[in-house]
């Protein structure tokens, strides 16, 4: 097996809850809470799960829009965990961003044309002509029209918004894209369009995705490896066609018999959970899933389950239960 | 480059021109009628004060052209004061100078403030914005009047700059306001996305803060330095009708405080052309101002 | 089949713009049957909240006016009815549900208060009849403790809870027809599944008719009988679930069904997709608003509007999918 592009090693992100007169910290939100997990160039992982378990917390924690509380993230096998802003700097060419809102990921009163050059100015790439001509090349590697150059974002629907922060992500030639919830704000039929476009962009460019989203479908239809996260930790992870075909944890098949199928007479035992997701501010004690498993036992109340290895070395499935104890 | 990808232009964008937000602000501005008419009267007085500055009319505003409390006529147009200076000259006169006042506060108050609630904003929580945020609070305490009156006595042994003693007074005052709302604003507009994206270029702070976060909000620093000019040219008239502002110069409330004597004795002529100015440049002001408002609202703009 | 609830004919609605007036429905006509769930599925902008709105005359005026066509409901048009008879049909007789409870609810009231509010107004009720009744209501769409919940703040509950209290205050009047408009979309997928079954079974317990406005058309295919499919203002499609899902005559439609991720064995490597994006409803093209993306398109289709017939399961194109 080749070198992994990104190790991610029982990563932390707690976030502070200040209060009373001195602003003391009266407790923590563990966002993130202990993740784990590796990323081989030129694939893509996908971290599915619903709003608040963290996984935009996660990615954004690994690309250091945060600082980690704990853990580790390694890029190419350097630790990049506790850089400065200016060490950090070549790091960044190798790993980008792409967010959610398309309505808020581009600068307002920036044209298209300076929105995609300032990469290459931060990070001083090539004269003036070379910008410019990376400049127009962006703009046809995602599917867009030299007019778009000159324009302003709330000129463009929002799957070309989408696809112009796509081109600025890919401007300095990353080798992993952190995609958060990309194509969630999207109608259908443009949905398909830019995750085609991801597709081809993997292909031919070898980018590695950490492909973050609550979509189930769509984490299957882009990712080799999927984690599903629950309150900061994830749960299971295991590759894409055996999650969906021998889902073990709980929450997975919950989560899959919950996903509304276009296919009507199709009757599915449907597993409906009970309750909402706990605040991670105040997370259950033992299983953070207990209270709204449907298995659960005496022990899940009091004890954490530890990940546990059930797959095979070729295809690793590890599952955080104690069913499987 | 890829020609049959121009061709097919997959994603399809519309023919019209390219526009910015600032292009569909002024269309919206334009279709506004109050904010038209009022944006023409306030084009007048500046047309006004433009011809003062370079002399064109008004220049014998301090000379003694005729007897005292002349009547209007066709050589005064509104008579004479007590000692036989023309009064139209004198209120138009005054207009360069509520310019003069308007102007310098509004620009520097306003620049002011946007570059220390920016910094205040950006930083959030932090010992910048404390310190920030705390000489707001300690500047906005002292009385306006006792704090010009206390810097021109600080500034008077200082004689080029003593005569600034009010712009400067209006100016430490008046930043503040727009402070506030820029910090506000800011802390609002470093949560987006496009902030984010530009910290992961590694786009360095001070880059993001002037280049993607001030810009955003240019729409409420303009408006507030029309507000910031209406309020100064108001306390312009305030203070030198108590003798602490406008000195060597014209001014209508220079005006207003030599008719206080002329009130009593039944003429009203300078009282009457100053309020008059005044009234009519204010209220201009702040109609432009609120058409201004609604149409660089980027809420309303962006639709 | 019975008298149907309400019969929409030709319905248009325009809104001024400052570049012009935009047609953003336009000759939409159907019919709600009693106790039927009805989808109304499209992409942002093909006109199904506008026209979820204006059944209840909710359409912002100005800019937006209802400029053509009729809304029968109980013997009434609703498209010409005045202020004060839309009043008290809204809430009584028809019931909205919105996308995000958070911004329908008023944060400083409590969940009690604004249901009793409601049913004061429309059921003259006292203030203790209201509480009991509210708490009854917390129960039937459920909350768990409603008795404790009756006294809390939106803020307190989580997404799905106030979607569901959204839920009790829309049908505390026993309306005969609830627009829920994507009711779910802003919620988690678990939470969905719980919000959608629950809407099923109320609509049973209350025998009410439904019309479930939404993009995701795997939420129509497990809650609707039947859909209407819309695009760019108007009615692409409109068949019973089975017959839409199974054989899609209009090729928006088929396009649609397919560009959908679904979890499978086999990943194709590209999802199919609709080329191209839809038209501008400020330069509208002449014929079929779908013909520049569509693959079936005819030379007709650039000049003349398909027109949806009047059948259950009818298309509105020229070129319909082969069955």
């Amino acid at each position: 097996m080749s070198s992994p592009l990104l190790q991610v090693e029982e990563l932390r992100k707690y976030f502070p809850i200040r209060g009373g007169l001195l602003r003391g910290v009266k407790a923590q939100v563990k966002a993130v809470d202990g993740v784990s997990l590796v990323l081989q160039p030129g694939q893509t992982y996908g971290l599915v799960g619903e709003s608040g378990c963290g996984k935009s917390t996660l990615g954004r924690s690994i690309i250091r829009l945060y600082e980690p509380t704990a853990g580790k993230v390694m890029l190419d096998g350097a630790d990049i965990t506790h850089l400065s802003r200016n060490e950090m700097l070549p790091y960044r060419e190798r790993m980008q961003m792409i967010f959610q809102d398309p309505y808020a990921s581009l600068s307002p009163r920036r044209t298209v044309s300076q929105t995609l050059r300032e990469p290459l100015d931060i990070h001083n790439k090539g004269d003036r002509d070379t910008r410019d001509k990376r400049v127009r090349e962006l703009l046809d590697v995602v599917g867009m029209s030299q007019r778009a150059l000159n324009r302003y974002p709330h000129e463009f629907s929002g799957g070309q918004r989408q696809r112009i922060g796509i081109a600025r992500a890919l401007a300095l030639n990353p080798r992993l894209i952190i995609a958060d919830e990309p194509v969630s704000a999207l109608d259908v039929s443009v949905q398909s369009q830019v995750l085609n476009l991801v597709a081809d962009l993997q292909r031919e460019h070898g980018i590695a995705f950490l492909f973050i989203a609550h979509d189930l479908a769509v984490i299957q239809h882009v990712s080799d490896r999927i984690g599903v996260m629950y309150l900061g930790k994830i749960v299971e992870a295991t590759d894409s066609q055996t999650l969906y075909a021998h889902p073990k944890h709980p929450y997975t098949r919950a989560l899959l018999s919950a996903i509304p199928l276009p296919e009507p007479g199709r009757k599915r035992s449907r597993i409906v959970l009970g309750g909402d997701v706990p605040s991670p501010a105040n997370p259950p004690g033992g299983c953070p899933f207990h209270p709204r498993c449907p298995d659960a036992m005496d022990r899940c109340r009091t004890e954490i389950p530890a990940p546990r290895e059930l797959g095979t070395p070729a295809a690793p499935h590890e599952v955080s239960c104690h069913l499987y104890d | 480059m890829n020609a049959a990808a121009e061709e097919l232009d997959p994603v399809g964008l519309s023919d019209a021109a390219p526009e910015s937000l600032w292009t569909k602000g002024l269309y919206k501005f334009r279709r506004d009628r109050v904010g038209m008419w009022s944006f023409a009267v306030v084009l007048l007085y500046v047309g006004i004060a433009l011809g003062v500055w370079l002399g064109f009319w008004a220049t014998g505003w301090a000379d003694l052209a005729g007897g005292k409390w002349e009547p209007v006529s066709g050589a005064h147009w509104f008579g004479t004061n007590i000692i036989g200076q023309d009064i139209f000259d004198r209120a138009i006169y005054s207009t360069k100078t509520s310019f003069e006042v308007g102007l310098v506060v509004a620009v520097l108050a306003t620049a002011l403030g946007a570059i220390l609630g920016a910094i205040a904003g950006f930083f959030s929580g932090s010992w910048l914005d404390e310190l920030i945020l705390w000489l707001m609070g300690v500047l906005d305490s002292i009385p306006f009047l006792l704090f010009v009156a206390a810097i021109a006595y600080t500034l008077q042994s200082i004689p080029e700059i003593s005569k600034y003693s009010m712009h400067i007074a209006m100016i430490v005052t008046f930043w503040i306001t727009a402070g506030r709302l820029v910090r506000g604003e800011v802390i609002k507009l470093k949560e987006m996305e496009y902030v984010d994206a530009a910290h992961a270029l590694g786009v360095p702070e001070y880059t993001i803060i002037f280049r993607h976060i001030l810009p955003n909000t240019a729409h409420i620093l303009l408006v507030q330095a029309t507000i910031t000019f209406v309020a100064a040219i108001k306390s312009e008239v305030i203070l030198s009708f108590l003798g602490l502002g406008v000195k060597d110069s014209m001014s209508w409330g220079l005006m207003i405080s030599e008719s206080s004597q002329e009130v009593l004795a039944g003429f009203f002529n300078n009282f009457l052309a100053a309020s008059v100015l005044l009234f009519g440049l204010v209220m201009a002001f702040n109609l432009f101002s609120d058409a201004l408002q609604d149409a660089l609202d980027p809420r309303t703009v962006a639709d | 089949m019975a008298e149907p609830l309400l019969r929409v004919r030709d319905l248009a609605i325009e809104f001024d713009t400052q570049y012009g007036t935009v047609r953003a429905v336009d000759g939409v006509s159907f019919d709600i049957y009693p106790e039927e769930t009805v989808g109304l599925v499209g992409e942002s902008g093909c006109g199904k909240t506008v026209t979820g709105l204006s059944l209840l005359g909710l359409i912002p005026k100005p800019p937006g006016r209802i400029a053509a066509g009729s809304i029968e409901f109980g013997g009434r048009d609703l498209a010409t009815a005045s202020e004060e008879e839309l009043r008290t049909i809204r809430g009584s007789e028809i019931s909205m549900i919105f996308q995000e409870p958070m911004t329908a609810l008023n944060p400083v009231f409590t969940i009690g208060n604004q249901m009793a509010d409601v049913l004061a107004r429309h059921k003259g009720l006292t203030d203790s009849q209201a509480r009991t009744e509210a708490i009854e209501m917390l129960g039937r769409v459920g909350i768990p403790s409603p008795a404790r919940r009756v006294d809390e703040y939106p803020h307190q509950l989580s997404g799905g809870q106030r979607q569901r209290v959204m839920i009790a205050m829309a049908l505390s009047c026993n309306p005969k027809l609830l627009i829920a408009d994507e009711p779910t979309t802003a919620l988690d997928v678990t939470t969905q599944a719980q919000v959608l079954e629950q809407i099923n079974k109320l609509q049973e317990e209350f025998r009410m008719a439904v019309i479930l406005i939404t993009h995701d058309l795997g939420v129509v295919a497990e809650t609707c009988q039947r859909a209407l499919v819309m695009y760019c203002g108007k009615v692409a499609e409109q068949a019973p679930i089975e017959e839409l899902f199974a054989q899609p005559r209009h090729p928006y439609t088929a396009g649609l069904l397919s560009s959908i991720p679904r979890i499978r064995e086999d990943r194709p490597e590209h999802l199919p997709i609709i080329a191209g994006r839809v038209p501008d409803l400020l330069h509208l093209p002449a014929g079929c608003r779908f013909a520049a993306r569509c693959e079936r398109a005819l030379d007709r289709c650039q000049t003349e509007q398909p027109e949806l017939g009047e059948k259950t399961a009818s298309a509105a194109c020229f070129n319909p999918v082969p069955v």
